[in-house]
């Protein structure tokens, strides 16, 4: 709970504050999640470029492996976003796995974090296979080609940073600090001198 | 796209519409809105376990993600957002109520992970306020001035208290940016100034139930007979020790918001002086530092870092208190004085009444003069109307001596000087 502040008192007594609308409840991390996932899911990479990605140039050997490949990592994707969720969802989370993973050869902490906060909590088994499927997917298309596909197609997502307002202000992190007259008196309650004046 | 050099608030967009169709809407228009859904701030936890810093953790992440995005937006895009979207309110506000304050009791966070996550966090969240607070952005990209005043001003993006919380939150290292963006508020929406003439009885509240609550009833209070079945009044020696802390924590954060927005923003002094906030700040110190500082002093506290805390907040509110009672004489009685206004005359004259009204309240007329002599303020006076009455000034200074001796201290040998 906040400590006591003026600026409170001011937004209970005073009438220049909006007034707090109790019927209204802010959003929590549930439903925030699922935002997001709808938000990913409807803009820059697609499962279906994800497929035809993976599956072109390939002989039809590799091609049949390719296709299990995706089954399983659908299957692997459905364990992490819940049984509950449809066929959009679960290719949309495969997407973001598929991103996240593309680049890497285990689930590190970072990745870990990511999935977290975009599913919240998971079976680690399902991060691993998914990671491993992954790895099977790309292994044969080549590091660049890959990271050159994933960039292309995540940069639709992506804010501009680059022009982001703020992006050049010197910000500071100073903070008020205590700034004392003086110090506690030495032996304080001992200097009290009792009135004996009855 | 938007038109160049026409004002955001003037302008209309062509675009696809939820079915696909073209249609053509006001730039600044609620369905060009993206559904966002901005979480609520959360504080890091005090004491947390690691459950509570991984929540606090995928909050902020949340909200620096959201703030980085809502800042990459083009310039129409930021405003529909900004104005529409009621969960971006309830984001910044929950910000600013809840944010820590480097002077809150509770220690900063222990996780190096806590600690950075709330420094990026703050960061995006000034630099909203800013672009929030910011009607011209480039020579495209601005809104007609009076309008951005009246976005503002209705959708309560400012108000008051939010004005005093980034003052405390932000102002220490971000003064001159924080000058401007609440000058350009105060500038654009002469409503504010209206705000903060009714803010401040509620503020002079503030200090009135201090004095209530350690048993030192202000005036008009002490008129009233006392009913018979009234309790014995509580003082901050009999009170709890949490009430008391509550009470020190409660004027710290007073007096350090007061003093960030009034040095901030010393337009405002006016305002505050209008009030009496003057006198009334004077007799409150005189009243009640006395009293806690006995309190803090000589009650038995098992923790002796509490009480050390303690001493120091009550010694940084005394601080801030006289600072602020110097920028309200600074603002709206000196400057006219050094910028020879027309005025000055009267000014020279108010200033003298009030340190006339110092001198019955010596312990804070010692303080006061500790920190701003007042033989400088007098000796600037008297070279910018040599025609002040010199036996007044004289016998002002023997009060401020007086005043010294009287609450039995010295004064800094630095000032003592050859008359």
């Amino acid at each position: 709970m906040s400590p006591p502040r003026l600026t409170g008192a001011l937004r209970s007594f005073s009438h220049v504050s909006k007034k707090d609308d109790f019927t209204e409840q802010p959003y929590d991390l549930k439903t925030k999640r699922l935002k997001r996932q709808e938000l990913f899911a409807r803009e820059g990479l697609t499962w279906q470029k994800i497929v035809h990605f993976c599956s072109e140039h390939q002989d039809k050997a590799k091609h049949q492996a390719a296709s299990q490949e995706l089954k399983s990592f659908l299957l692997a994707a459905k364990q992490i976003v819940g049984a509950e969720h449809g066929q959009e969802a679960i290719e949309s989370a495969a997407v973001f796995l598929f991103e996240t993973f593309h680049n890497q050869d285990h689930v590190g902490t970072e990745e870990t974090r990511a999935i977290r906060q975009m599913f919240g909590p998971f079976p680690s088994a399902a991060a691993e296979a998914s990671c491993d499927c992954v790895a099977r997917l790309v292994a044969p298309l080549g590091n660049d080609r890959v990271e050159d596909f994933v960039q292309k197609q995540s940069s639709h997502r992506s804010p501009q940073r680059a022009s982001a307002f703020g992006r050049n202000i010197a910000f500071s992190y100073d903070c008020y600090t205590l700034d004392p007259l003086e110090g506690l008196p030495c032996a304080a309650v001992q200097e009290e001198n009792v009135s004996l004046d009855f | 796209m938007a038109c160049a050099r026409v004002p955001l608030d003037e302008q209309q967009v062509t675009e696809p519409g939820p079915l696909g169709k073209e249609r053509t809407l006001p730039a600044l228009h609620p369905e060009r809105k993206e559904e966002r859904c901005f979480v609520p701030y959360k504080p890091p936890p005090e004491d947390g376990s690691p459950a509570e810093v991984e929540e606090f953790l995928e909050y902020a992440r949340f909200v620096m993600e959201d703030m980085e995005w809502l800042l990459a937006l083009p310039h129409d895009k930021f405003w529909c957002q900004v104005v529409f979207d009621e969960s971006l309110h309830t984001c910044l506000d929950s910000y600013l109520r809840h944010a820590p304050r480097s002077l809150d009791l509770a220690a900063l966070p222990s996780s190096p992970a806590v600690a950075e996550m709330q420094r990026s966090v703050h960061r995006v969240v000034f630099l909203t306020f800013l672009r929030m607070a910011t009607h011209k952005e480039s020579k495209e990209n601005f809104l007609t001035p009076t309008v951005f005043g009246e976005i503002i001003y209705q959708n309560f993006l400012f108000d008051i208290p939010k004005i005093m919380d980034l003052c405390v939150l932000f102002g220490k290292g971000n003064s001159q940016l924080l000058h401007k963006m609440i000058d350009n508020i105060f500038t654009q929406q002469p409503s504010y100034y209206t705000d903060l003439d009714e803010t401040v009885p509620t503020v002079l509240m503030v200090f009135d139930s201090i004095l209530d609550k350690c048993g030192l009833q202000c005036e008009a209070a002490a008129m009233e007979p006392m009913k018979l079945n009234e309790h014995k009044q509580l003082t901050a020696m009999t009170m709890s020790l949490q009430e008391l802390v509550d009470i020190l924590l409660y004027l710290c954060d007073s007096t350090t918001t007061i003093h960030a927005f009034l040095d901030i923003f010393p337009a405002a002094c006016s305002t505050f002086y209008s009030h009496g906030f003057l006198g009334r700040l004077t007799w409150f110190y005189e009243t009640a530092v006395p009293d806690l500082e006995k309190a803090v002093r000589r009650r038995n506290f098992d923790d002796k870092g509490l009480q050390e805390d303690l001493w120091k907040r009550l010694s940084h509110s005394c601080r801030k208190m006289v600072e602020c009672a110097h920028l309200l004489l600074h603002h709206t009685c000196l400057q006219p004085i050094l910028e020879g206004r027309e005025n000055m005359q009267t000014s020279a004259e108010e200033l003298l009444q009030h340190f006339t009204s110092f001198l019955p309240e010596k312990r804070f007329l010692s303080d006061y003069d500790e920190q701003f002599p007042l033989v400088d303020d007098i000796s600037l006076l008297q070279q910018a109307l040599p025609v002040i009455d010199e036996t007044r000034t004289s016998y002002l200074l023997q009060g401020v001596e007086s005043a010294w001796d009287s609450v039995g201290r010295r004064k800094p040998s630095s000032q003592i000087r050859s008359n």
